[in-house]
C-alpha cells in the first residue's frame, strides 16, 4: 500500500539568517535536554576575497530519508519508518539506548538521552502535526526558510516551493548498499561546498557536526564514552540481550514497587 | 467533607501534579488561571493558550502562550499580532526560561555585606518598602526631591514609573536612549517632525541600510519582510565595517570606515542632486532646503568620499543612481542603535534627506511611513491625577541648559552619570533603578561604580540579580512579563494587552503594584488611583466601553477608527520636511548636514564596535539558559592580517586595552571584519555572581568603552573608543 503522506522538509538556504529561534523552538517543544540537540543551524565559514565574501547558514536535523540505514541496524525495533506518514521515528518505549543508530546515521541527526536511556531525535514534532500545528521549528522560522508539508499532495506548500524551485539539492548519501534519499530538499544551496555529500561513512557525521554548542548544564562526560564502540568490541548480541535482560527486570521491578 | 484551606502561595507550592488533581476538583483556581479560564482561554483542567505581548527585546511581539497545568510550557508567536505574523525569533522562544530562571530573585532583598559583595537577607514588601519608602523621604528633606536620580529603560509601565519620579519631584530621569537611537530620533524629529517613522517593505525595491543589522538585531516583523522583499527580488546594498550576517544577505556590501558612513551618504545626495535624480514632485512640494544642496554639496563628491570612506568613487555614484532609480520605492533605513560616533547625528539626518529626495514618505503605502510604529489614534483612558509638583532643579544630565535640541524624554544618560559622580550642579544622593542594567550598559563601568558610592541609598527592580542589583541596597522582585499584566498599549487601530498567563513565582509583584504600594508610602497616593492591575486597565479601557473580559481571549481588540485623511503633513515649523532647519541654525548648529571628521585609532590601534547578536538582548538575557545553549562564545573578532602582525591566533586569550579600562577575552580570527577594526560580543561579563550562567562567560566592553557625548543629539559615542590589543601575559 503506498504511503498516505509523504512529509518532508524544503529549506531555503537564501533566506536563512542563522538567527536560531527554530534551535531554542524546538528544545522547547521536545523538552530537549540543555546539554542536547535535535536540530542545527550548519555555518559553512566565511568564503572568499575581502570585500567579496559570502556566508551562508544551512539548517538541518533527521532528514527523515526514504531508505533510512537507522532503521536497518535497529535491533529492537523501536526505530521504524512510519509506514503512514513516511516519517522515520522512534519508540522510546522499544528502545533500549544500544546506540547503533546513532552511530549508522550518516547525518548525525540522533543522540542518547542518558537519562532515559533512549535515543531521541526529530519526529517533526508528530505531536503538533496531529493537532494541525506546523513542526516547532517551521512555525517560528523568522526568515521563513523552513516549510515542511505533505509531497503527495501537490497543493502543499512544500510541492509547489519544490515545484517553482530553480535547484533542489538534497544531501543524498550513496555507499555501496546505502542511498539514503533524504526527505530535506535544499534551495539555493551554495554549490562551493557541499557540506555532507559522498563522504565515507562515519566521516560524514563529524564533518556536517554542528558547532560545537556551549552547555550550560555540564554533563557531557557521556560523550567521551563511545557507546557504539563499545558495543561492538564487546559483541553485540550479548550486550543487546544484557541490556534487554537488565531494562526487564527494572522495569518489572518498578511495577512490583506500584 | 473538611473544607480546604490553602493559600495561594501553598498552592503554587505544591507544583504541577499536586495542581492538576485540584484543578479538577472543588478548588477555586488561583486568580490567573480563573481569569483565564472565564475568558475561554484555558479549559477546566487549566491547559491552553493565552494571549499576550513579549518582552524579550521593546519589539513587543503578540504571542500566544501554551499553558499546562499553571506551567507555560511553550511560546508562540500571536499570527493576528502585526508584529510577530505568528513568528517569535530565538529570544522570545526562550521566554519561558527567564521566568523559570533558577537565578530568579523571588524575594525581596536587602543588602548584609559591603556594596558588591553580593550578601543580602530576605525581607518582606513590607520591610523592603518601608526601607526604600523611608531613606527617600530622608534623601528628600535632607537635600530636595532632586538629589533622587530614577532611571528605566523603555517599557509599558513607564507612565507610572514617571509618576513615581515626577510626583515624587525630582527632574532627574535616566533612560536608555542616549546609549541607543538619541542620534536618529533627533534627526527625525529635526527633519520630519517624527521620532521614528515607521518602515513599509510592501513594494519596496532598493534598501540601504546603514549598520541596521536587521537578521541580527531582529525586530520580527520588520526582520521576515526584509528577507520577503529581497526574495521579491528588491536589492540591498549594506554599509557596515563588519561582514554580519545581514551583509551575508545583501546584494552589496560597503565595508566603509566606521564613521565616514557620513561621507558615503553625502556623496550619494550630491549625486542626486546634482543628476536631479529625485524626486521632483515631492521635494517641490514637501521639502524646504533640497534647492540648497547642489551647490552646498559640490564639494561632497563620491571621490571626495573615497578618500574618507574608503569605497570606491564609481561604486558610490552608481549605488546613487540606482538608488533615485528606484524611486519612490527605495528606502534608506533610518537605523535603530546608532550611537556610534559623534557625527551619527549628521549620518542621521543625511539618511533622513535621501529619504526625502526620493520622495517615498507617504502617509499610506510609502517604504517610510511618516508615523511611529506604534503610532495608534486610540485615546485610553487613565486613572485621575494631580497635576505634577513643579521642579525648581535644573536636570543634572544637561537637558536643555546644555543639550538644547535633545528631547526631555530622551536625556543623556551618561552626563546624569557624570554629573553623579562630580556633583556637579549639584550631588545626588540616592538611585532608584527599574528594569535597567546601568553598571553594564553605560559607558567606562569603573565611572558608574564610582557614581554608585556617591549614593548614599540605591534601590533595583528586576526579575533576576543583574550587575545594578548587585550593587544595590535593596532589590524588589518584579513579576516577569509572563506573570503580570502591564498598561495597554494601543497600536494602529488595536489595543494589545500584556495578561499573565501563570500566578507569579515567590513574591514577585508587577511594577504596577510595586510602584504603587511604594508610591503610597512616599505620600503621593493620588498617583496611583487604581485598586489593582485590572482596575488600572479597566480604566483604561473605559472611555472605549470596551471591558478586560473582551481583550483576554484573543489579547487584542480592533477599534473601528474615522479613515485618515490622505493629506500628508509634517508636525516641523515649517510643516515641510526641513533639509534645512532653521532650529538647528538657530541653536547654532549646521542648519545642512555637514561633514565632520571623525577622530581615528594611532598607529596600533584599533577601533572598538559594538553590535548585536539575534540570541539576545542588551545584557539582560544572558542567564537565560535556552540562550545560552544556543548562543557562540563572545570573542573578540579581529581580522586575520592583524592578528598576523600581532603574533595572535584564534582562541588566544588577549589583553584589550583602552584608555579606561581593560578587559581578557578569547580571539576570535576572522576575515568579517575590517583590519583596523575589532569588534566585542556585547553584553556579556556580567560582575553578579548571582547570574550562574551568564558569570564569567566573555568581557564587557563597558570596560573598555570611553564616554564622548554629541553636543546635538546628546547620544554616547560607542564606537570612537579605540584599543590595543595583546596577547594576555
Amino acid at each position: 500500500m503506498p504511503q498516505k503522506n509523504h512529509y518532508a522538509f524544503v529549506i531555503d538556504v537564501a533566506r536563512c539568517i542563522d538567527c536560531r529561534a527554530c534551535l531554542v523552538a524546538c528544545s522547547v517543544e521536545n523538552n530537549v535536554p540543555m546539554d542536547h540537540t535535535r536540530i542545527w543551524v550548519h555555518d559553512q565559514g566565511i568564503q572568499g576575497n575581502w570585500p567579496y565574501l559570502s556566508h551562508a547558514f544551512v539548517p538541518y536535523n533527521c532528514m527523515h530519508c526514504e531508505h533510512p540505514p537507522c532503521t536497518e541496524v535497529c535491533v529492537s525495533g523501536a526505530t521504524y519508518k512510519d509506514k503512514v506518514n513516511g516519517l522515520v521515528l522512534v519508540d522510546q518505549e522499544a528502545c533500549i539506548g544500544c546506540g547503533y543508530c546513532v552511530a549508522a546515521c550518516p547525518y548525525g541527526v540522533r543522540y542518547i538521552d542518558q537519562k532515559r536511556g533512549v535515543v531521541d531525535k526529530c519526529n517533526a514534532c508528530l505531536q503538533r502535526l496531529e493537532v494541525d500545528l506546523e513542526p516547532a521549528c517551521v512555525a517560528t522560522c523568522v526568515g521563513k526558510s523552513r516549510l515542511f508539508g505533505d509531497l503527495n499532495d501537490p497543493t502543499s506548500e512544500v510541492s509547489i516551493a519544490l515545484r517553482n524551485a530553480k535547484s533542489v539539492t538534497n544531501l543524498d548519501y550513496e555507499n555501496g548498499e546505502t542511498d539514503t534519499d533524504p526527505n530535506i530538499y535544499y534551495l539555493n544551496l551554495p554549490e562551493t561546498e557541499s557540506i555532507l555529500s559522498s563522504d565515507p561513512f562515519g566521516q560524514v557525521a563529524q564533518t556536517s557536526l554542528p558547532r560545537d554548542p556551549h552547555y550550560t548544564i555540564a554533563e557531557q562526560g557521556w560523550k567521551n564514552v563511545a557507546i557504539p564502540l563499545m558495543a561492538a568490541a564487546m559483541g553485540a548480541t550479548f550486550l543487546v540481550q544484557a541490556i534487554f535482560f537488565t531494562k526487564q527486570l527494572l522495569e518489572g521491578e518498578k511495577e512490583f514497587d506500584e | 467533607m473538611p473544607k480546604t484551606v490553602i493559600s495561594r502561595r501553598e498552592f503554587l507550592k505544591m507544583g504541577g501534579a499536586a495542581a492538576s488533581v485540584f484543578a479538577v476538583g472543588q478548588f477555586i483556581p488561583p486568580p490567573v488561571a480563573r481569569a483565564a479560564r472565564q475568558a475561554g482561554s484555558l479549559d477546566d483542567n487549566g491547559n491552553g493558550y493565552i494571549c499576550t505581548l513579549c518582552e524579550m527585546c521593546v519589539w513587543r511581539c503578540g504571542v500566544r502562550a501554551k499553558v499546562d497545568e499553571g506551567r507555560v510550557v511553550k511560546l508562540e508567536g500571536n499570527p493576528e499580532h502585526p508584529h510577530s505574523h505568528g513568528k517569535l525569533c530565538a529570544r522570545g522562544q526562550s521566554g519561558l526560561m527567564n521566568t523559570y530562571d533558577p537565578d530568579r530573585v523571588l524575594t525581596p532583598l536587602i543588602r548584609v555585606g559591603k556594596r558588591g559583595e553580593g550578601k543580602f537577607r530576605q525581607a518582606s514588601w513590607d520591610e523592603a518598602l518601608d526601607m526604600v519608602a523611608e531613606n527617600m523621604l530622608k534623601i528628600k528633606s535632607t537635600y530636595g526631591p532632586e538629589a533622587m536620580v530614577f532611571s528605566s529603560t523603555h517599557n509599558l509601565s513607564q507612565p507610572l514609573f514617571e509618576n513615581l519620579l515626577y510626583g515624587f519631584g525630582s527632574p532627574n530621569y535616566g533612560t536608555q536612549r542616549s546609549l541607543c537611537f538619541n542620534a536618529m530620533v533627533t534627526a527625525f524629529l529635526l527633519t520630519y517632525g517624527i521620532e521614528e517613522p515607521a518602515r513599509n517593505y510592501d513594494n519596496v525595491q532598493y534598501i540601504l541600510l546603514v549598520g541596521r543589522n536587521l537578521t541580527e538585531a531582529i525586530s520580527t516583523s520588520e526582520t521576515t519582510e526584509m528577507i520577503d522583499a529581497m526574495a521579491r527580488g528588491a536589492k540591498l546594498t549594506y554599509l557596515d565595517p563588519r561582514f554580519t550576517k545581514t551583509a551575508s544577505k545583501a546584494t552589496e556590501w560597503m565595508p566603509v570606515r566606521p564613521g565616514t558612513d557620513l561621507a558615503f551618504l553625502l556623496a550619494m545626495i550630491n549625486v542626486i542632486a546634482i543628476e536631479e535624480l529625485g524626486n521632483c514632485e515631492f521635494v517641490k512640494e514637501f521639502t524646504i532646503g533640497c534647492d540648497l544642496l547642489p551647490t552646498h554639496y559640490a564639494e561632497y563628491t563620491p571621490e571626495w568620499a573615497e578618500g574618507k570612506c574608503g569605497i570606491p568613487a564609481d561604486t558610490i555614484r552608481r549605488i546613487a543612481r540606482e538608488f533615485a532609480a528606484a524611486k519612490p520605492n527605495a528606502l534608506a533605513h533610518p537605523g535603530w542603535r546608532t550611537s556610534n560616533f559623534i557625527n551619527s547625528f549628521q549620518t542621521e539626518r543625511a539618511i533622513a534627506i535621501l529619504n526625502a529626495m526620493v520622495g517615498n514618505v507617504f502617509e499610506v503605502d510609502g517604504c517610510l511611513i511618516a508615523e511611529s510604529p506604534e503610532a495608534g489614534g486610540i485615546a485610553l483612558g487613565a486613572p485621575p491625577q494631580p497635576p505634577y509638583p513643579r521642579v525648581s532643579a535644573s536636570r543634572l544630565d544637561g537637558v536643555p541648559w546644555k543639550y538644547p535640541l535633545v528631547p526631555l524624554k530622551l536625556g543623556v544618560f551618561q552626563e546624569l552619570r557624570d554629573a553623579v559622580l562630580t556633583g556637579q550642579p549639584y550631588q545626588a544622593h540616592g538611585w532608584f533603578i527599574a528594569r535597567q542594567n546601568p553598571v553594564l550598559a553605560l559607558p567606562d563601568l569603573q565611572r558608574t561604580l564610582e557614581a554608585f558610592n556617591k549614593m548614599d541609598f540605591i534601590v533595583t527592580v528586576d526579575i533576576i540579580m543583574n550587575d545594578t542589583g548587585w550593587f544595590s541596597d535593596v532589590v524588589l522582585p518584579e513579576a516577569s512579563y509572563l506573570e503580570r499584566y502591564d498598561p495597554l498599549v494601543p497600536m494602529k487601530d488595536y489595543i494589545f494587552i500584556r495578561q499573565p498567563v501563570i500566578e507569579p513565582q515567590g513574591e514577585a509583584k508587577s511594577a504596577l503594584m510595586i510602584y504603587k504600594e511604594l508610591g503610597t508610602r512616599l505620600g503621593l497616593a493620588e498617583f496611583f488611583q487604581y485598586k489593582d492591575e485590572e482596575d488600572y486597565l479597566n480604566q483604561q479601557l473605559a472611555p472605549l466601553g470596551y471591558s478586560l473580559e473582551e481583550l483576554r481571549l484573543h489579547g487584542h481588540i480592533k477599534v473601528p477608527m474615522e479613515a485618515k485623511s490622505e493629506e500628508i503633513t509634517f508636525n516641523t515649523p515649517s510643516g515641510k520636511v526641513e533639509v534645512y532647519s532653521e532650529t538647528l541654525a538657530n541653536a547654532g548648529f549646521p542648519p545642512l548636514p555637514t561633514w565632520e571628521e571623525p577622530p581615528q585609532p594611532k598607529a596600533g590601534e584599533f577601533y572598538l564596535l559594538t553590535g548585536k547578536v539575534g540570541q539576545h538582548t542588551q545584557m539582560g538575557t544572558q542567564n537565560n539558559q535556552l540562550l545560552h545553549k544556543y548562543q557562540d562564545e563572545p570573542r573578540l573578532w579581529m581580522a586575520p592580517e592583524a592578528a598576523q602582525t600581532l603574533g595572535l591566533e584564534d582562541w588566544d586569550t588577549v589583553e584589550v586595552t583602552s584608555p579606561v579600562g581593560s578587559v581578557k577575552v578569547e580571539l576570535q580570527v576572522t576575515p568579517a571584519i575590517r583590519s583596523d577594526c575589532v569588534y566585542l560580543t556585547p553584553g556579556f561579563g556580567h560582575l553578579s555572581m548571582a547570574l550562574r550562567t551568564a558569570y564569567g562567560v566573555g568581557a564587557s566592553d563597558s570596560q573598555l568603552h570611553v564616554t564622548y557625548t554629541d553636543p546635538i543629539s546628546g547620544g554616547q559615542a560607542l564606537s570612537q573608543t579605540f584599543v590595543s590589543v595583546k596577547k594576555a601575559g
